[in-house]
C-alpha cells in the first residue's frame, strides 16, 4: 500500500501529451530562467497567466484536482509571501513612504512589490513543473531523455526504478512509527525526537538499500547494460508538435521578460 | 498455446535467441563461497540435468537454492563476488568462463518478490526491457511484446501501470519478462511465496502450462510442495549446509534422503511421508487434532461495526472496510485470511490505532496479572505509547521495521525499559533479557545488531522483543513468511508459549498449513468479514470462489512434526 498521493498525470490526450517530454522539459527550463531573472514582479505574473492558460487548454491534466493537491505548496507561497514582504530591508528605509503601518511594522511599495515577486516565482516553478512533467509518465522522460539527450543508460533507468519503489519508503517510513509507538516508546522532548528521526531513518535507510540490492539484481540478471548497445521500444522523433513547443515557450519567456509595461 | 505460435513468434524475433532446443544442466563439484562470509553457501554439488526436464529443488532456509539459480543466469559469479568450485554447464556453456551476457540470452530467472523485480512503470515497456538491453530490433520487440503478454494470459494490460497490478498480475508479468526472450532454460526462485492463494494458484498454473510445453529445461525452487512436485521430473535435495543429499528422479527418492532432509528442516512433500505410518493422514482438515477450544476466556479486543475509506487522492489500491465487527477473548488465536486487497492490512492498521475508522470503535483491554481482563480503553489512536503497548502489539512481516534496539539485547529491554521510564513498572523484579534471549536459541547473538541477523533469527527476535511485556493481544502479519519447516514450527511454539499467558494473538496469513493451529478463521473479503467461524469449517467450504487455492495444500507437514498439536 502507498500513503504518498499520487502524482498529478495527465487524464486525457491534447497536444501538450503528444510533445516529447524533452521539449517540454526546454520550453519549461526557459521560463524558469526568465522567472528567476529580474526582481520585477511583472514577469512571473505574465508567466504565470501563460502557464495557467497552457495547463487548461492543452494540459489534459485534471483540473479540478489541482488546486486541492497544490494547498501545501499554496500555505509555503503565502508564507514566503508574508515573510518577505516583512523582512524586506526597504520597510526600514524612512525616505521611503509607508503604504501601510501596523504600529512598528511599516510597509513600503518596494518590499511589496519584492515580497510579491519572490511568492510569484514560487507559483510559477510550481505550475512550470506541472506542465513539464504532469502530461506524460516517467517512463516516456527517461526514454526521452536517454535517446534524445543521449543520458547514459544506468542513470536514466535507475532513477526510473529509484521513482517505482519511492512508495514504499513512505509506507517503510510510517510503519516504522507504528512500531515504535506500539513497543512503547515515546519521544519526549526534542534531543529524543531527533534521536528518535535519526534511529527511523536508519532503519529505513537499511529497508531501502536491501529492496535496491534485489532490485539491481534482477535488472543484472536481464542484461542491463551488459555491454550490448541497446535499442528503444518506443520510438520518439522530433515532431512539428515539439519545434512548435519549444518556439512558442522560448517567445513567451522573452515576451514576458522585455515587453514593456 | 501451441507450438506453432512459438515457432511464429520465434520467426519474426530478428536479433533473437538463436533457435536452439533446451539445454542440459551439469554440475560437478559445484561449489560457492559469498566474499565476506566464511561459511560456503553450497558445496560439492554434482548432477546431470537431461534437456527438457523439470528440476525441483528441495532444502531448508540458508541451503543455497537461492544460489543456485543465481549461477545459472550468471549472477554467481560475474557479478556478485566470491569463491567458485568446480563447474557449471548449461548446455554448452561454462558458465564460470562464460560471459553472462551471453548466458543471459538463453536463461531467464524469476524472483520471488514481485514488487522488487519489475523495473518499469508501465506494462509494455517492462516487458520490452530485457529485449532492449539485447539490442533487439523494434519491429521484433512490437511483435514479441504482446506475444509474450498474451502467454501468460495478460494481454489488453499493455498501457497498465505496473504498481497497480494484484500480485498474481505482477507475477505473472515477470513471467512475461523472461518469456519474451525466449530463453530455453527458465529459472524459477520461489515465484509464489509472496501472494496470496488465487495469485499463487494463477502462478502455479502458468508453471505447469510452461513445464507441459517441453520447450524449456526448467529449474524450480518452490515452498508449496504439494502444487510444485507432480509438475517435477528430478528432484535435488540440498541440506542446511549446502551439500547435496539426493539427485533423482521425483518418484523415487530414497527413504535415507527425505529423512535427512526432513532433520534438516525443510518442508517435505506429503507424498514422500508414506513411509511412515505416523505421519500418514495428520492434520487433514477437520481433523484439527488436539487444540483446546478456548473461546471461554473473557474479550480483549472489540470491533464494533468498522467502516473506513482511504481519501479518493490516493491510489485506489486501498482496500475499504465496510462494517467489520469481531471480537478475541483471551487465550484465542485467530487466523485471519483473505485475498489481497480484502481489507486485512487496513484492519490490523485500525485494531492498533495506526489508522482510525470513519465509523465504529476499537476497545481494547490489558491483561492484570491475575489474567483477569482490566478496564477497556477506546480508540487506540488516541493512547498513550505505553497504554496501548501492553494492550497490543504488531509483528510486521519484514521483522526489520520493528527493530528499535541497537543489539539484540537492547531490542529485548526496550519496552521494559520504557514502560519503568514512566513509571508503570508492575513489579520491581529486574528484567533478564539475556535469559530471555537464551530461552528463544538467540544467547550467542546478545551484543548482535539486530539487521546483521538471518531472516528466521529475525523472526524469533522479533518475538523475544515482547515477552518482557507481553501485549494482551498480538497481531502478526505473516508470521511464518518465508521460513523453512524447522523456522515455521519454532514460531508457533513461541506463539503457544505466549498464548499460555492468555494473550490474543491474530495471524494473517495466505498459509493454510498454519489454519488447523487457530482456533478461529475470520475470512475477508472486499472489506467484509465473510466467514467467522472454525478451521475446519472453513477448509470444509471457503466462502470464495473458486474454493480450491484456499483448501488445496494443506498440508500434514507442521502436525507431522510433533512438535505442534
Amino acid at each position: 500500500m502507498s500513503l504518498l498521493p499520487a502524482p498529478i498525470s495527465a487524464v486525457r490526450p491534447d497536444f501538450l501529451t503528444r510533445v516529447t517530454p524533452v521539449a517540454r522539459l526546454v520550453a519549461g527550463i526557459a521560463w524558469l530562467v526568465a522567472a528567476i531573472a529580474t526582481l520585477d514582479p511583472i514577469v512571473p505574473i505574465r508567466l504565470m497567466i501563460a502557464a495557467i492558460v497552457a495547463l487548461v487548454l492543452w494540459s489534459g491534466l485534471p483540473l479540478r484536482r489541482i488546486p486541492r493537491r497544490l494547498a501545501p505548496l499554496g500555505f509555503a507561497i503565502l508564507s514566503l509571501t508574508a515573510f518577505s514582504i516583512l523582512l524586506a530591508g526597504a520597510n526600514a528605509d524612512r525616505s521611503l513612504a509607508a503604504i501601510a503601518e501596523f504600529g512598528p511594522v511599516r510597509l513600503t511599495a518596494p518590499a511589496v512589490s519584492a515580497g510579491l515577486a519572490v511568492g510569484l516565482r514560487v507559483v510559477v516553478i510550481g505550475l512550470t513543473t506541472l506542465l513539464v512533467f504532469g502530461p506524460s509518465d516517467p517512463t516516456r522522460m527517461a526514454d526521452s531523455l536517454v535517446q534524445q539527450w543521449h543520458l547514459p543508460d544506468r542513470f536514466a533507468y535507475g532513477t526510473l526504478a529509484a521513482l517505482r519503489v519511492a512508495p514504499f519508503m513512505a509506507d517503510d517510513w510510517i510503519a516504522i512509527a507504528a512500531a515504535r509507538r506500539l513497543r512503547g516508546l515515546q519521544a519526549k522532548g526534542p534531543a529524543a525526537r531527533i534521536r528518535e528521526t535519526r534511529d527511523r531513518l536508519l532503519v529505513m535507510l537499511v529497508a531501502s538499500i536491501r529492496r535496491a540490492e534485489r532490485l539491481a539484481l534482477a535488472m543484472d540478471a536481464r542484461g542491463f547494460d551488459s555491454g550490448i548497445r541497446r535499442t528503444h521500444f518506443r520510438a520518439l522523433r522530433m515532431t512539428w508538435r515539439d519545434w512548435l513547443t519549444i518556439a512558442v515557450g522560448l517567445a513567451v519567456a522573452v515576451a514576458a521578460l522585455l515587453l514593456p509595461r | 498455446m501451441s507450438a506453432d505460435d512459438l515457432n511464429g513468434s520465434a520467426d519474426r524475433a530478428v536479433g533473437g535467441a538463436k533457435a536452439s532446443g533446451p539445454p542440459s544442466i551439469e554440475a560437478i563439484g559445484l561449489g560457492w563461497t559469498y566474499a565476506g562470509r566464511s561459511r560456503p553457501a553450497l558445496r560439492d554439488l554434482t548432477f546431470r540435468l537431461e534437456p527438457g526436464r523439470v528440476l525441483l529443488v528441495l532444502g531448508p532456509s540458508g541451503s543455497g537454492k537461492s544460489t543456485l539459480a543465481r549461477a545459472l543466469v550468471g549472477l554467481v559469479p560475474h557479478v556478485l563476488a566470491g569463491d567458485w568450485q568446480g563447474s557449471l554447464r548449461v548446455g554448452e556453456m561454462n558458465v564460470a568462463e562464460t560471459p553472462a551476457r551471453l548466458l543471459g540470452e538463453r536463461v531467464g530467472l524469476v524472483f520471488q518478490d514481485p514488487d522488487s523485480q519489475l523495473v518499469i512503470a508501465r506494462v509494455d515497456d517492462e516487458v520490452a526491457f530485457w529485449l532492449e538491453n539485447r539490442g533487439w530490433s523494434r519491429p521484433s520487440m512490437q511483435a514479441q511484446v504482446p506475444e509474450a503478454l498474451r502467454q501468460v494470459g495478460l494481454s489488453g494490460f499493455e498501457l497498465r501501470v505496473t504498481n497497480t497490478l494484484s500480485g498474481g498480475e505482477k507475477q505473472r508479468l515477470a513471467i512475461a519478462d523472461v518469456l519474451a526472450a525466449q530463453p530455453s532454460l527458465l529459472v524459477f526462485d520461489e515465484p509464489t511465496a509472496n501472494l496470496d492463494p488465487p495469485g499463487m494458484y494463477a502462478t502455479l498454473e502458468q508453471l505447469a502450462g510452461l513445464a507441459r510445453q517441453r520447450r524449456h529445461t526448467i529449474v524450480l525452487i518452490e515452498h508449496r510442495l504439494e502444487a510444485a512436485l507432480p509438475l517435477a521430473d528430478d528432484v535435488l535435495l540440498i541440506d542446511d549446509e549446502g551439500r547435496q543429499l539426493a539427485f533423482a528422479p521425483a518418484g523415487s527418492v530414497g527413504y535415507e534422503a527425505v529423512a535427512m532432509l526432513e532433520r534438516s528442516g525443510a518442508w517435505v512433500p506429503r507424498a514422500w511421508h508414506g513411509a511412515s505410518p505416523t505421519r500418514a493422514g495428520a492434520g487433514k482438515p477437520g481433523q484439527d487434532s488436539g487444540h483446546r477450544p478456548s473461546a471461554t476466556g473473557a474479550p480483549l479486543l472489540l470491533a464494533e461495526g468498522l467502516y473506513f475509506h482511504y481519501p479518493a487522492d490516493e491510489s485506489g489500491a486501498h482496500a475499504a472496510l465496510y462494517g467489520v465487527s469481531l471480537q478475541a477473548r483471551a487465550g484465542e488465536r485467530i487466523a485471519l485470511v483473505g485475498p489481497n486487497g480484502a481489507g486485512k492490512s487496513t484492519l490490523l492498521f485500525i485494531l492498533c490505532g495506526l489508522r482510525r475508522p470513519d465509523r465504529g470503535s476499537v476497545g481494547l483491554a490489558a491483561l492484570t496479572r491475575e489474567n483477569e481482563p482490566a478496564e477497556v480503553l477506546r480508540d487506540p489512536s488516541r493512547l498513550k505509547a505505553r497504554e496501548i503497548a501492553s494492550r497490543i502489539g504488531l509483528v510486521f512481516q519484514d521483522p526489520e521495521l520493528g527493530f528499535v534496539g541497537r543489539t539484540a539485547r537492547d531490542e529485548v529491554a526496550a519496552t521494559d525499559l520504557a514502560a519503568r521510564e514512566s513509571g508503570s513498572g508492575r513489579e520491581s523484579r529486574p528484567p533478564d533479557p539475556d535469559g530471555v534471549l537464551a530461552r528463544f536459541g538467540l544467547g550467542h547473538l546478545t551484543d548482535q545488531d539486530p539487521f546483521r541477523l538471518s531472516q528466521g533469527e529475525q523472526r524469533r527476535l522479533s518475538l523475544a522483543a515482547l515477552v518482557l511485556r507481553p501485549p494482551a493481544v498480538l497481531l502478526l502479519d505473516e508470521p511464518t513468511f518465508g521460513l523453512d519447516r524447522r523456522g515455521t514450527e519454532a514460531v508457533m511454539k513461541l506463539l503457544d508459549e505466549f498464548r499460555t499467558t492468555g494473550q490474543a494473538q491474530f495471524l494473517a496469513t495466505h498459509d493454510p498449513r498454519l489454519l488447523p493451529h487457530c482456533d478461529r478463521v475470520v475470512a475477508m473479503d472486499r472489506g467484509r468479514v465473510v466467514f467467522d467461524g472454525r478451521p475446519a469449517e472453513f477448509l470444509a467450504n471457503p466462502p470464495y470462489s473458486p474454493a480450491g487455492p484456499w483448501r488445496d495444500g494443506v498440508a500434514s507437514d507442521l502436525t507431522s512434526a510433533g512438535t505442534l498439536r
